[in-house]
């Protein structure tokens, strides 16, 4: 065992490996063994956590404080869970800017209107400079499902798959400024999930939904794959991916299917119910490009593959390590 | 590229790949293209791709990777350089290790980065890791042109640049050397034209083909390829006319031609190759970070059962290697093949270590 590297961070294999190391130091006292976004600590009540850094803090399309109450309450949203509360931890640097946290923390604050969602406890601290990169936001959130709460494990051979939105804004915009790669059009698709999945909840034909974070789709569809041991083949023309994404893609030499989402789910339903589906996400503004990608199989256990644009079939695997830029 | 075409080309390879043929496809892009766009599942039994030495990451010998990283920890060192060097194993440690205990490690997207790096931190002494074949060389001769008109004295460059029609010699003599025909590299092929590869056809009677990088450029090219190996008549032939003129592009060779000398430069696993390698002219001397720091680049041995050069030279591939997907991971990597995205081993890791997949729907 060595020193921890960014590539631990990462959301993909590495990250995962870490994960399910120091979870075992738990063993005895871990009531989470579903490896779901949230957890039911009673029939009524989920719970779940998150960490909040990036760099930089504003970007096009949110800021930290918004991103912060977004991906807390979509971990309880993507398994049919209504968020109600959250609680914030603030860890700020000095020389972070008053005014900029009052700013991310309004960002924050609009969320939880939007949602309807109430600020249940908080914690504030002031560290040195150098211990932090800015601030870093820390949300828990608990929530109260509207059914029987989604998981993989409904999930069957024969369901379709459908992505909500578009793939890689979050991780292509963030990468963009980084890079210094200016990007027309570009912007992160940081969005609360709970109002655009909230109808499907009850929908018996919905078996599992995830929010496509660090590690991107191609992640999420590894995770199902092998967590089910089921085969998942999706199709690559049918993904919805902006042209500023394929673009960052293109010049740094990432692939689309690994980069972060930050308001994007993957779906998992019965085929009767495909129409109804895309039918109501493309209803509401953050699923107009709402569309099946692919379906559950019996064969390859375990494997996601994908048809290309060009006619071929390649497997699709977790990315290990962290997302570096290619020489030529 | 539609399916349709993608079938009607796929059946012109198995209608012209009468006997087993092996070609090469230099670049470390190529590679990764062909696996992310799943042409392996389109190519007929009886034609085999291995890969060559065409990433510009796995060829940097590990005594120029252990010469980088010693340079990287001297004090007042801010080395900067492109992504995929990272994390490349030296002798003890990665570049993303050091940056980790402290060392300061960048990675740019350009070598020009490097210069406003130099004038906005005075009294740092930046370090450009300048590795990567002619595609990348123009840009480190423009940038060292700049420092020496802006009179720089904190930016140099430590470099590491290749050329590539020197190995493709060296190839071709190899005693043994299975390969049929060379897909050749668009983006060399940008910069150096059709002239620097001629030789190969003419001398070697190795059929090439310059292609570019999506499906149907690929195939197309392979397809060239076949038609050179069935008629017996081996050419150089160009699919990426799109990109790539005869002439290639003067400007940027002249650039390299100012501010690089060829010199005998050891390719990792392959050994040294005459002529291979760019050394920076003595005109420029005060901008070359090896004489500037006295970098020492020795012949270190390659790790203990790491057959990175023979998968660089094509002899075998990855899963024949014993280390593969055991020993030597994307996580614990013993060789850059497995390391750099455009390595033959990380591609095969990343999209065929679970084994190929047929479309059955």
């Amino acid at each position: 065992m060595g020193k921890l590297n960014l590539g631990q961070g990462s959301g993909g294999r590495l990250t995962s490996e870490l994960i399910g190391k120091f979870k075992a130091q738990f063993d005895d006292v871990n009531i989470q063994r579903d490896l779901e976004d949230c957890t039911m600590i009673s029939p009524e009540w989920a719970i779940t956590i998150d960490g909040f850094t990036v760099s930089p803090m504003d970007f096009p399309g949110g800021n930290i404080g918004k991103l912060a109450i977004c991906g807390g309450t979509n971990d309880l949203a993507v398994r049919g869970i209504e968020p109600k509360f959250v609680t914030l931890s603030v860890i700020a640097e000095e020389g972070l800017d008053e005014e900029e946290l009052l700013r991310y923390g309004r960002s924050a604050a609009s969320v939880c209107h939007e949602l309807e969602v109430k600020l249940a406890a908080g914690d504030t601290k002031v560290v040195p400079r150098g211990t932090v990169d800015g601030l870093f936001l820390t949300v828990a959130s608990m929530g109260q499902p509207l059914g029987k709460p989604l998981g993989m494990d409904r999930i069957k051979p024969g369901d379709r798959l459908a992505v909500t939105t578009s793939i890689g804004r979050h991780g292509a915009t963030i990468g963009s400024i980084r890079f210094d790669l200016d990007v027309t059009g570009l912007s992160s698709d940081c969005a609360p999930l709970w109002p655009l999945v909230k109808p499907l909840a009850p929908l018996p034909g919905v078996r599992a939904m995830r929010d496509c974070t660090r590690g991107g789709l191609g992640t999420t569809l590894c995770e199902w794959a092998e967590g089910t041991g089921l085969g998942i083949e999706i199709d690559e023309s049918s993904i919805p991916i902006d042209e500023g994404v394929s673009s960052v893609c293109d010049i740094l030499g990432f692939d689309p299917l690994h980069l972060a989402c930050e308001g994007c789910a993957l779906i998992a339903y019965s085929p009767d119910d495909e129409d109804r589906i895309i039918e109501i996400l493309r209803a509401h503004p953050s699923g107009i490009q709402a569309t099946s990608i692919g379906t559950v199989v019996e064969r390859h256990p375990s494997m996601v593959g994908m048809r290309t644009k060009a006619g071929g079939m390649r497997v699709v695997d977790m990315p290990v390590g962290e997302l570096l830029p290619r020489i030529c | 590229m539609s399916s349709d075409r993608a079938k009607l080309l796929s059946s012109a390879l198995r209608r012209l790949a009468d006997r087993p043929t092996t070609i090469m496809e230099v670049c470390g892009t190529h590679t990764v293209s062909i696996f992310r766009q799943g042409l392996r599942s389109l190519f007929p039994e009886n034609l085999k791709l291995i890969s060559g030495p065409g990433c510009p990451v796995c060829v940097t010998s590990q005594g120029e990777i252990d010469g980088a990283i010693e340079l990287a920890t001297r004090k007042n060192v801010v080395m900067a350089t492109y992504g995929d060097m990272m994390r490349v194993p030296g002798s003890n440690g990665t570049l993303g290790e050091l940056r980790g205990s402290g060392s300061d490690v960048r990675v740019v997207l350009s070598a020009m980065e490097t210069l406003r790096m130099a004038e906005e931190m005075p009294h740092k002494e930046i370090v450009f890791l300048a590795v990567g074949f002619e595609t990348t060389a123009p840009a480190t001769a423009a940038l060292l042109i700049e420092a020496r008109k802006k009179n720089l004295d904190n930016l140099s460059a430590l470099c590491l640049h290749k050329r590539v029609p020197p190995a493709l010699r060296a190839l071709s003599e190899t005693d043994g050397n299975r390969v049929d025909g060379f897909l050749l590299p668009g983006h060399v092929a940008v910069i150096l034209g059709h002239e620097p590869f001629k030789f190969i056809p003419e001398r070697y009677g190795i059929a090439c083909t310059i292609a570019g990088f999506e499906a149907d450029e690929i195939m197309l090219a392979l397809v060239d390829l076949l038609e050179q190996i069935g008629k017996n008549r081996p050419s150089l032939t160009s699919r990426y006319d799109k990109a790539v003129r005869p002439e290639g592009n003067v400007k940027a060779v002249d650039l390299m031609n100012r501010v690089f000398n060829t010199s005998t430069s050891t390719w990792r696993g392959i050994g040294p190759i005459d002529e291979s390698g760019m050394s920076i002219k003595e005109e420029y001397s005060l901008w070359d970070g090896s004489r500037k720091f006295d970098v020492a680049v020795r012949n270190m041995p390659e790790p203990k059962g790491c057959r990175c050069g023979e998968i660089l030279s094509g002899t075998i591939t990855p899963k024949e290697c014993p280390l593969f997907g055991t020993g030597c991971t994307p996580i614990t990597p013993v060789g850059p093949c497995m390391v750099s995205s455009e390595g033959t081993c990380s591609a095969w890791y990343r999209y065929g270590r679970k084994g190929d997949l047929k479309w059955e729907s």
